[in-house]
């Protein structure tokens, strides 16, 4: 695969990811279900990752971190670190223990949220944000609601895999 | 996998850790301002926070008057009853204040005076994380908008205060995210306080005035306001109404629950009070 296969490749995987950043960060928080919104960009780069490999996805989520860490309102430096870690974690474990599918990309996905929730909580008790009870409501619902759109994120870069994907462009 | 390791991984992890580093000493250094990194993508993304901005409006507008078509029927009735109700109460005002100029004069109290600079901005996109409470506004800097401003709506309802600013946009931290210390009171008995963001309130998009005097007697529906005590914030927008008075966990201090007045999730148009003077 040339350098130029391998810009296009990366270009259209960027597409790929322009509906799922329009849909969480302009369209989706307009309409919170239980108040709570769901995050895509992780899922992202779970799907990448699932479908390209570790490196590729680290990659990717280094890119999509920078996007999470520079765009959205709140957000550290940390959400570059934690999508690199993701794309790197869910890369490995679908190339060593799972399969290049939505159910790998599934169980990834449960992972890779588990520990932004994780991350998430333990941040929130440290600062004592508010009572433990609390703070597992919106993170449960956060997850699960989440989740829930892992099939139209796989999908939609299922799609640019197919056209594109490991090394169709050579 | 070793050599995955030994090949790219590392270098990946490194080149995060050090990219997060800067972003995170980029945010602490900055204060309220963007860091240059943000402010780029801030001015690079515009087009099309505004594009979606300006759709979803359209969309909202469309689906509200298809689908609430009796709803806002039924508002539009109560608007004008209200408006009746507020025209004979200003009438009413007119006479009040004509009264009151008079008895300052004979107190011989100075008049206080505030000059409210305002910037008209769009709200371009809402909160974006389920942890915080924030608005994206559609003019930074180059507008002379700095942090710490506060943002209120057409009728002076305070909807928060700018927390970071662009170059083109500013992030406004909401009266009811977690972060908010300001001084309020009410303004039937002016007891003071401090109204704070809590997390369990924000959920439900409320917020606290906490602190409030031992012998303050408040009372469901009584409006709180900004007191403008340090001179940080100006004096007496309009905040929300108490809907309840709780005592802390502690037993020590009481604090009352505030329904804000403004609608936060439905803001398409706000101001940003640049400047103000308090002059006593």
């Amino acid at each position: 695969m040339t350098r130029r296969d391998q810009m296009i490749k990366w270009l259209v995987y960027t597409l790929g990811l322009l509906p799922v950043w329009v849909l969480d960060a302009y369209i989706l928080n307009r309409f919170p279900l239980r108040g709570v919104s769901p995050t895509l960009l992780p899922l992202a780069v779970v799907a990448a990752a699932v479908l390209e490999g570790a490196f590729a996805g680290a990659a990717f989520g280094l890119g999509v971190g920078l996007l999470w860490a520079l765009g959205y309102p709140g957000m550290g430096g940390s959400a570059v670190l934690l999508l690199v870690l993701v794309g790197l974690i869910s890369g490995s474990v679908t190339q060593y223990m799972l399969t290049q599918s939505f159910f790998g990309c599934l169980i990834c996905s449960v992972g890779a949220l588990a520990a932004q929730e994780a991350a998430r909580l333990l941040w929130a008790l440290f600062i004592q944000l508010a009572p433990l009870t609390v703070l597992l409501e919106v993170a449960l619902y956060e997850f699960l609601w989440t989740l829930a759109w892992t099939p139209l994120v796989y999908l939609i870069f299922r799609l640019v895999f197919r056209k594109v994907g490991l090394n169709r462009l050579a | 996998m070793k050599q995955f390791w030994r090949q790219n991984g590392l270098l990946l992890l490194i080149i995060a850790a050090l990219l997060a580093i800067l972003i995170s000493l980029g945010g602490a250094l900055m204060g309220g301002t963007a860091d240059p990194l943000s402010d780029l993508f801030s001015v690079v993304s515009t087009p099309i926070r505004s594009g979606v901005s300006a759709a979803a409006d359209w969309v909202e507008s469309i689906y509200g008057y298809l689908f609430r078509y009796d709803e806002m029927s039924a508002e539009l009735e109560e608007l004008r009853a209200r408006v009746a109700e507020m025209e004979q109460a200003a009438r009413d005002g007119e006479d009040a204040l004509r009264e009151n100029q008079q008895l300052r004069r004979l107190l011989d109290l100075q008049a206080k005076r505030r000059d409210f600079v305002f910037e008209n901005v769009r709200v371009t996109a809402p909160s974006t994380s389920n942890w915080q409470s924030t608005l994206t506004i559609s003019k930074g800097s180059d507008f002379d908008i700095a942090a710490g401003d506060c943002v209120v709506t057409e009728t002076g309802v305070l909807v928060g205060v700018v927390s970071t600013v662009g170059l083109n946009s500013s992030v406004v931290s909401t009266i009811i995210n977690i972060d908010t210390d300001i001084g309020g009171m009410v303004a039937r008995t002016y007891s003071s306080g401090v109204l704070e963001g809590d997390f369990t309130l924000m959920r439900d998009g409320k917020l606290k005035l906490s602190y409030l005097p031992d012998g303050a007697q408040l009372v469901a529906g009584d409006e709180v306001l900004t007191s403008g005590r340090g001179g940080v914030y100006p004096s007496g927008l309009v905040v929300g109404q108490v809907e309840g008075v709780f005592t802390d966990p502690s037993g020590k201090t009481r604090y009352a629950v505030v329904q804000p007045e403004a609608d936060l999730g439905s803001l398409i148009e706000v101001f940003v009070i640049k400047d103000f003077d308090i002059v006593e």
